[in-house]
């Protein structure tokens, strides 16, 4: 191996991210198709033919984890591969363990999709899969640990830069998360039940549930924003302390806003009350960020003549400062009290999920693809469709259910002149039907500018090889390790 | 030292970030979750609240399996208008015995959590097979391989004694009798009889003052 | 010119935008004319069209019986609809002339102003849909005309606030973000409201 160091130039392995990105490109095709469908199933409940694997309650979570461990994780290593190396200045360490890993998640993710198929569920949010594949990804995700901070400590730049904090809490967090919320005893092969019983149980998913969501959904999409931002922008993060301020403040606050999903539920109040203030707090290092994003981008505008990818992260961050205001709002007791149970629940994952998560995703792939295989994006018009296309998606996707979630929230709980109840519920959930047209109708756009994007890759790394990049020689200056 | 310096150390440091990262996110879990390990409240169980017996395991399984808590919430909310729909408001000690929990995140159909005793069994058996042809506007999926399949007994001998272990009271006598309650049974049979009891564990308070909030 | 562009030619927007942002770019006209002789107006039309379909009508949220409120309470909901409105179009006026010096666009509150209203104007022609207070079909009116507006939006600051194409569009984009909020907001207060009894009987 040191002999190897010597005398062949090293390349960074770049490969693997190519590959990561088209997984992850193919994830949110099938995910989202797959959300498309339950979203008309909702409308004709008799699309599933009688079938046990087109079921919606199997269905549903093929969806969230397709598009979750799918899609998001497969981005988020792509990524996290592609900026750790460059900022380390080296190349990946233990390359055959991360070509393991690439393909094994695949395999992963698809083998649990079917598994939930076939009715292994566990019914925990986000964390459905049973327990040989929960085993498993304890296992990869060690893996995936070894290598990227196997390759930090290898860097030869002393301090270790911004993005890698935030994929290094990524990592870290959700294996606290994973591990815990998953501890099970299984009584068969396909089944196991959970160490924690009732009220205990709704605690830890929560805190898991909630944090999968703040530290995949957000913290690792934040990695990605601040290694790629600056190089799509061609300009430095605006401000270095704020971002440092904003790490830590997020990576303390964001544990303790779970409790916000059960405010009124069986759970001892000062653990709600806690769950709600803390999620208020969480505010201030979400919009630091947002801030650290939009001042780096409005100085970097002439770029956007020449790039549709930037439009993309640029309205990534007004989704992002949306979604991050809207959490806290919702977690205020006396806005939760109307939006519990309701789609205005999924109006808010979907302008995270579509509006932020997707959005700044695609830009940093039209970023990274051509210049992987060393050539330019096949077609920038396509790119701008898909650009609307997105953006409509999102709109109405919100705009739909925002109108389904307060007004079944608020017709559940309103009361006639005489005290009784005013509506029934089998009428209130009838009058949906209209939203959910809409919805359906949103996922379709959306569906259909990412499939834009899919061919567009797919003509742009066609009989192309990945680029072989050297890392560049660091001024000693900046203190090698 | 202030802050900053403090950070510094860490950005050069490999180790410490990950040693910092791992304490700093740890707190709130360990203020919040924490004490739910230990609190009595949430680990008595309510008046007649007891655990799942064979056949109602099953079928709790077979909900658990098939998503039921994708659209059906079993948590209802100490709030004036859930109390009136559907009864006295959840308590912790009502799901003392329920791994994993199914409280639910969304309400696609009904809360079912007191929906135990309120339909008879072949309302049940006719809607879960085909629910529009009870409900004309409901658009909840039919389950009609529930009423085809037969009832696994083989496992259920393994899932009572893991319970056991996690301190479900369980006699021998009867995890012995427990496949001969499942033989010969359809699925649906057993989800019947899992969401005949749901909500039958708490007794209302004798006072008819009604439900104090805690 | 003032004049101009206080009443006739804010209306010629709806058949030649471009036109109407390219002599705004060219004016400085006071805010407060502006407001007073065309903003205003506009923002009556909603809680107006409003008022008159509850009445008329009744809300109808597609569950029952349409909900027929007394006068008296119409008109407090249309005068709160009125002061939302109020204070959603002055506070975007003000952050868009906040954000100007950021994206090199002119600092003129009038234009600001002027241009926030060409923006907002579909929507309050467009609020004639709440003669007909059904919830779904105002939604259904109402995305197009968003999606006009924002077109406008677009379009109309590069032009009118004289910035690049570029710097506009990151103008708009943290507009449209601040308008995001300020709606989700909305959505918030409204529900921290009612639940506080604020508004109709609600079981909590």
């Amino acid at each position: 191996m040191s002999s190897e160091m010597t005398t062949q130039p090293q390349y960074y392995h770049d490969e693997i991210v190519k590959r990561l990105v088209q997984f992850s490109v193919a994830w949110a095709v099938l995910a989202m198709a797959a959300g498309v469908f339950v979203a008309a199933e909702l409308l004709w409940p008799t699309l599933d033919m009688g079938q046990p694997w087109l079921s919606f309650g199997r269905l549903r979570p093929l969806h969230t984890n397709g598009i979750i461990f799918g899609f998001g994780v497969s981005a988020l290593m792509a990524t996290a591969f592609y900026s750790v190396q460059r900022t380390s200045h080296v190349p990946l360490f233990a390359p055959k363990l991360a070509w393991f890993l690439c393909y094994a998640w695949q395999l992963l993710v698809l083998s649990g999709g079917l598994s939930l198929l076939a009715g292994m569920n566990t019914t925990k949010e986000y964390a459905e899969l049973e327990w040989p594949f929960d085993i498993a990804i304890a296992l990869l995700w060690v893996s995936f640990g070894i290598v990227f901070f196997g390759t930090i400590s290898r860097r030869k730049i002393r301090p270790i830069y911004i993005s890698n904090w935030f994929y290094g809490a990524l990592i870290i967090v959700i294996a606290m998360l994973h591990i815990v919320n998953n501890l099970e005893l299984p009584v068969t092969w396909t089944k196991s039940y959970s160490l924690y019983a009732g009220a205990q149980d709704a605690i830890v998913q929560w805190w898991y549930g909630h944090n999968a969501v703040g530290f995949l959904l957000t913290g690792g999409f934040l990695g990605m924003l601040y290694y790629f931002l600056p190089k799509h922008a061609g300009r430095p993060i605006w401000s270095y302390k704020l971002s440092v301020v904003a790490f830590w403040a997020f990576t303390y606050s964001y544990i303790w806003a779970g409790p916000h999903h059960l405010h009124y539920n069986a759970i001892p109040e000062w653990v709600q009350s806690l769950g709600m203030v803390m999620s208020l707090v969480l505010l201030a290092p979400s919009w630091a960020t947002l801030i650290n994003g939009v001042m780096t981008v409005s100085s970097a505008w002439e770029k956007l003549k020449t790039d549709p990818a930037l439009k993309f992260i640029v309205l990534s961050l007004a989704f992002y400062g949306l979604a991050t205001f809207e959490g806290p709002m919702m977690a205020i007791r006396s806005v939760n009290v109307v939006s519990h149970f309701t789609d205005w629940t999924i109006g808010h994952v979907h302008s995270g999920a579509l509006g932020w998560n997707a959005m700044i995703t695609y830009g940093t792939f039209y970023y990274l693809m051509p210049r992987l295989v060393g050539t330019e994006l096949y077609s920038k018009r396509l790119a701008n469709v898909h650009f609307w296309l997105a953006l409509a998606g999102t709109m109405l996707y919100i705009i739909a259910m925002w109108a389904a979630g307060v007004s079944q929230g608020l017709l559940w709980l309103s009361l006639d002149e005489t005290g009784e109840l005013a509506f029934g519920f089998r009428d209130i959930m009838s009058s949906m039907a209209p939203y959910y047209g809409l919805r359906l109708l949103a996922g379709l756009i959306f569906l259909g500018g990412t499939l834009l994007m899919a061919y567009n890759f797919y003509m742009t790394t066609r009989s192309r090889k990945t680029v072989k990049v050297e890392p560049p020689v660091v001024d000693p200056a900046f203190g090698v390790v | 030292m202030n802050a900053l310096k403090l950070h510094k150390k860490l950005e050069e440091n490999n180790a410490l970030l990950i040693f910092g990262i791992l304490l700093v996110s740890s707190l709130g879990g360990l203020v919040q979750v924490l004490p739910s390990v230990y609190q009595e409240s949430l680990r008595t169980p309510e008046a007649n609240t007891r655990p799942y017996s064979a056949l109602e395991l099953a079928g709790r399984d077979i909900y658990i399996s098939e998503g039921c808590s994708t659209c059906h919430s079993q948590q209802i909310r100490s709030l004036v208008a859930e109390v009136e729909r559907y009864g006295p408001y959840s308590r912790a000690g009502e799901f003392v015995y329920d791994r994993p929990f199914l409280w639910g995140s969304k309400r696609t159909g009904p809360d079912l959590h007191r929906v135990g005793g309120k339909y008879s069994d072949d309302w049940h058996r006719i809607h879960l097979v085909d629910p529009r042809s009870v409900v004309p506007t409901s658009i909840m999926p039919g389950y009609p391989w529930l009423a085809e399949k037969d009832l696994r007994s083989d496992d259920i001998q393994a899932k009572l004694r893991g319970l056991r272990s996690l301190g479900h009271p369980y006699s021998d006598e009867e995890i012995e009798n427990a496949p001969a309650q499942l033989e010969g049974r359809k699925q649906i049979d057993a989800l019947i009889a899992y969401l005949q009891m749901l909500g039958t564990g708490f007794v209302e308070p004798e006072s008819g003052a009604g439900d104090s909030s805690e | 010119m003032e004049e101009k562009i206080s009443r006739y030619l804010l209306f010629r927007t709806l058949y030649e935008p471009k036109i109407t942002f390219e002599v705004l770019a060219e004016t400085d006209p006071s805010a407060w004319r502006v407001f007073s002789s065309y903003s205003v107006w506009l923002l009556l039309l909603p809680p107006l069209f409003s008022w008159i379909g509850a009445y008329n009508f009744g809300w109808r949220l597609g569950a029952s019986e349409p909900l027929v409120l007394t006068p008296a309470t119409l008109t407090l909901i249309s005068i709160a609809y009125f002061l939302t409105l109020l204070f959603g179009f002055y506070s975007t006026a003000v952050i868009s002339r906040w954000m100007a010096s950021t994206y090199g666009a002119s600092s003129s509150f009038g234009r600001h102003v002027a241009l926030i209203t060409i923006v907002g104007q579909p929507l309050a022609l467009a609020s004639v849909a709440h003669l007909f207070p059904n919830v779904f079909f105002n939604v259904v009116v109402m995305i197009p005309v968003m999606i006009w507006s924002m077109y406008l939006l677009y379009t109309g600051i590069p032009v009118a606030l004289q910035t690049p194409p570029e710097r506009g569009m990151l103008m708009a984009s943290s507009l449209v973000g601040w308008l995001l909020v300020a709606a989700v907001s909305l959505l918030g207060l409204t529900m921290g409201l009612w639940a506080a009894g604020f508004g109709p009987a609600l079981g909590v």
